[in-house]
């Protein structure tokens, strides 16, 4: 697990101390301890469960996000859940002379405000996710599954690609789609000399290439290698081969600049193309591209 | 009985390759896909000074372990297809000269047999030719394992790029795989080409004879030949163990487990024990060998199921068959049919 983004919340870690430390002193500075008889186990076992959970959900909190207005609601709505849930942990190990009586009256309400809170930012949460399904546009289709994201691209892997694929061939059957392959010139060549480093740089700024240059329903994911491919919904083969050249224009004009001395080093991307048929299956139809693809590049 | 002095077996516990080489391009390869350096090492034995200084020598177990790390801690399945893309020629030095300098792909096939302890010493590779191909018959020198898989798709993968470099254009393999189509099958079309044929007996390699005569981009005898003096230097003493019982089954044919262990100085009980350590039982070692031959005499030489019975001396028709059967599951006509 990376624990960078721990570092980067300190505010709000001390905001969670503080909750914790009021409830410690509220709880066992008013009240006297049960004997051990006295304790109903089977209360400490449940309450103490919400407690500890409330913890661990802070924790995935502040480890997966990073600061914002959005992650300070989450953590402070469960902050206060947590407080209410503490009291009523400790009150399992405590007795409360009259004086103090209150504190089993009043220890649901930080959990109430705590709620109001979190719902609020789950809102904010909603919006915020919308703006990065925005982002997310032409990397993702209507699905998400991080685990198959190409960690050098942050694209999609081909399996991702392979069953959109599929689920085009068995929802839309009556309109054609299009597939297009992608794979850049003497890539080896380019990692001989200038190293991989270099390399992986040029697969990541190739990929935002070519997503700027697709429409907003088009699919980009990275096939292997130095191979990317396409999914084109409701587009012809002419429009497609079309598009393709679009891209490799756009990054023939492109120019790379290598790490070493900031030489500037020009690529160019060969493509190859196909319409779904009917009866078609993903893998004839990649098939197809592929070999295609071969063809062009040993001619 | 006058017998040649035997060349030192090389076990999978034995540190014998540079750690410089595979481990550190892999190293490379996981860092960059985010992997954490020190869990990559935890339990394998590696120390990275080793790495760094290129003196130190690791064991085939080491770097399984290793392997299997960087798989664990990457979840692509490109590892070892980007690992067979690095390792020539940045990899083996004076080898690699060589190889450049070679006049074609026989030339390099040639050299690169030679020198096969220093390029790729978990396989056992045999070479038969007939009308139209140059066949070559890869198996498992170290008891590879689980991690059978990944060294196939790192030397195919190698293969292909560095014929590729040499030659200037890619030259057209056809590899036949010992397992499954896999689901990352992209990678294989990617790295290794189209020409690719799965569930197969062995990993096997073919070319187009024509092919060994493709001119090489910077063919040079002498610079070749100083290279491999160089290179003779850096030539580990010594034989990958399930090879060397191999080139031993087939010089002594029909030999009993007990003369094999004691050729080798070593006890039937040892001998087992090894051989069980590489993964590998002594009848299976012969039944390889009587497959191979199978598949030589049905497909290559196309004779017919009396002659074959007759030339692997079999008693008779029925009892080939059921032989040939046992050992690859098919009939030796569906075998023979597997040739085109």
């Amino acid at each position: 697990m990376n624990y960078s983004l721990l570092l980067r919340h300190q505010t709000l870690i001390s905001i969670f101390g503080g909750f914790l430390c009021l409830a410690i002193s509220l709880s066992f500075g008013l009240g006297q301890l049960k004997t051990w008889a006295e304790i109903a186990w089977l209360d400490v076992l449940g309450e103490g469960s919400v407690a500890l959970l409330s913890f661990v959900w802070i924790f995935f909190l502040l480890v997966s996000r990073p600061p914002g207005k959005v992650t300070s609601a989450l953590v402070l709505g469960l902050c206060f859940f947590m407080f209410s849930a503490l009291l009523d942990f400790f009150d399992k190990f405590e007795h409360y002379n009259n004086a103090a009586a209150f504190l089993s009256l009043i220890e649901s309400i930080p959990a109430g405000i705590g709620m109001f809170i979190m719902t609020y930012a789950l809102y904010q949460w909603h919006q915020e996710q919308l703006t990065l399904n925005r982002q997310l546009q032409r990397r993702e289709a209507h699905q998400r599954e991080h685990q198959q994201v190409d960690f050098i691209t942050s694209l999609y892997r081909a399996d991702y690609m392979r069953d959109q694929i599929d689920l085009q061939l068995r929802t839309k059957q009556d309109s054609a789609f299009s597939v297009v392959i992608m794979d850049i010139d003497n890539f080896d060549q380019f990692n001989r000399t200038y190293g991989h480093h270099d390399g992986d740089r040029v697969l990541r700024e190739v990929a935002e290439l070519i997503l700027i240059n697709l429409r907003k329903t088009d699919l980009l994911c990275r096939y292997a290698g130095d191979r990317f491919i396409l999914l084109l919904p409701d587009t012809g083969l002419d429009k497609a081969r079309e598009l393709a050249d679009e891209i490799c224009q756009a990054v023939r004009h492109w120019s790379f600049k290598t790490s070493d001395n900031g030489d500037a080093v020009f690529h160019k991307l060969t493509f190859a193309a196909d319409e779904s048929r009917n009866n078609d299956d993903v893998e004839p139809l990649i098939n197809r591209v592929n070999r295609q693809l071969d063809l062009v590049k040993q001619a | 009985m006058q017998r040649a002095a035997l060349k030192q077996s090389l076990f999978s516990d034995d540190k014998f390759l540079p750690a410089h080489q595979l481990v550190a391009s892999l190293l490379d390869i996981a860092i960059s896909r985010g992997a954490n350096k020190q869990r990559l090492m935890r339990g394998t034995g590696i120390f990275y000074e080793d790495i760094v200084t290129g003196q130190g020598k690791i064991s085939p177990l080491q770097f399984f372990k290793f392997v299997a790390n960087v798989q664990a801690q990457t979840n692509g399945k490109d590892n070892a297809f980007l690992l067979g893309r690095r390792l020539f020629p940045g990899n083996y030095g004076h080898v690699s000269n060589a190889l450049m300098h070679s006049r074609n792909l026989s030339d390099a096939l040639r050299l690169a047999q030679r020198f096969q302890m220093i390029l790729c010493p978990f396989v056992d590779i045999r070479r038969y030719q007939d009308q139209h191909f140059c066949h070559f018959i890869v198996r498992d020198a170290l008891g590879c394992g689980e991690h059978w898989p990944f060294i196939i798709e790192t030397y195919s993968t190698a293969l292909i790029a560095a014929s590729k470099l040499l030659a200037g254009k890619r030259i057209p393999f056809y590899v036949d795989f010992p397992f499954a189509r896999p689901r990352h099958i992209q990678e294989y079309e990617e790295n290794i080409g189209l020409r690719l044929r799965f569930s197969q007996p062995f990993w096997r390699i073919r070319v187009e004879k024509q092919w060994l005569n493709q001119p090489f981009l910077q063919p040079s005898h002498s610079l070749k030949q100083h290279a491999m003096q160089q290179a003779l230097q850096d030539l580990p003493d010594g034989v990958s163990f399930l090879k060397q019982i191999r080139q031993l089954i087939q010089c002594l044919p029909a030999s009993k487990l007990d003369t094999i262990a004691h050729r080798l100085n070593m006890s039937p009980a040892t001998f087992k024990r090894k051989l069980k350590s590489h993964g590998m039982r002594f009848q299976q070692l012969q039944d390889e060998l009587g497959t191979e031959q199978a598949l030589y005499l049905l497909q290559v030489q196309g004779l017919n199921n009396e002659d074959s019975a007759l030339a692997m001396q079999f008693s008779d028709v029925t009892n080939f068959r059921r032989a040939v059967k046992r050992w690859t599951g098919l009939t030796p006509s569906e075998l023979r049919l597997g040739a085109e």
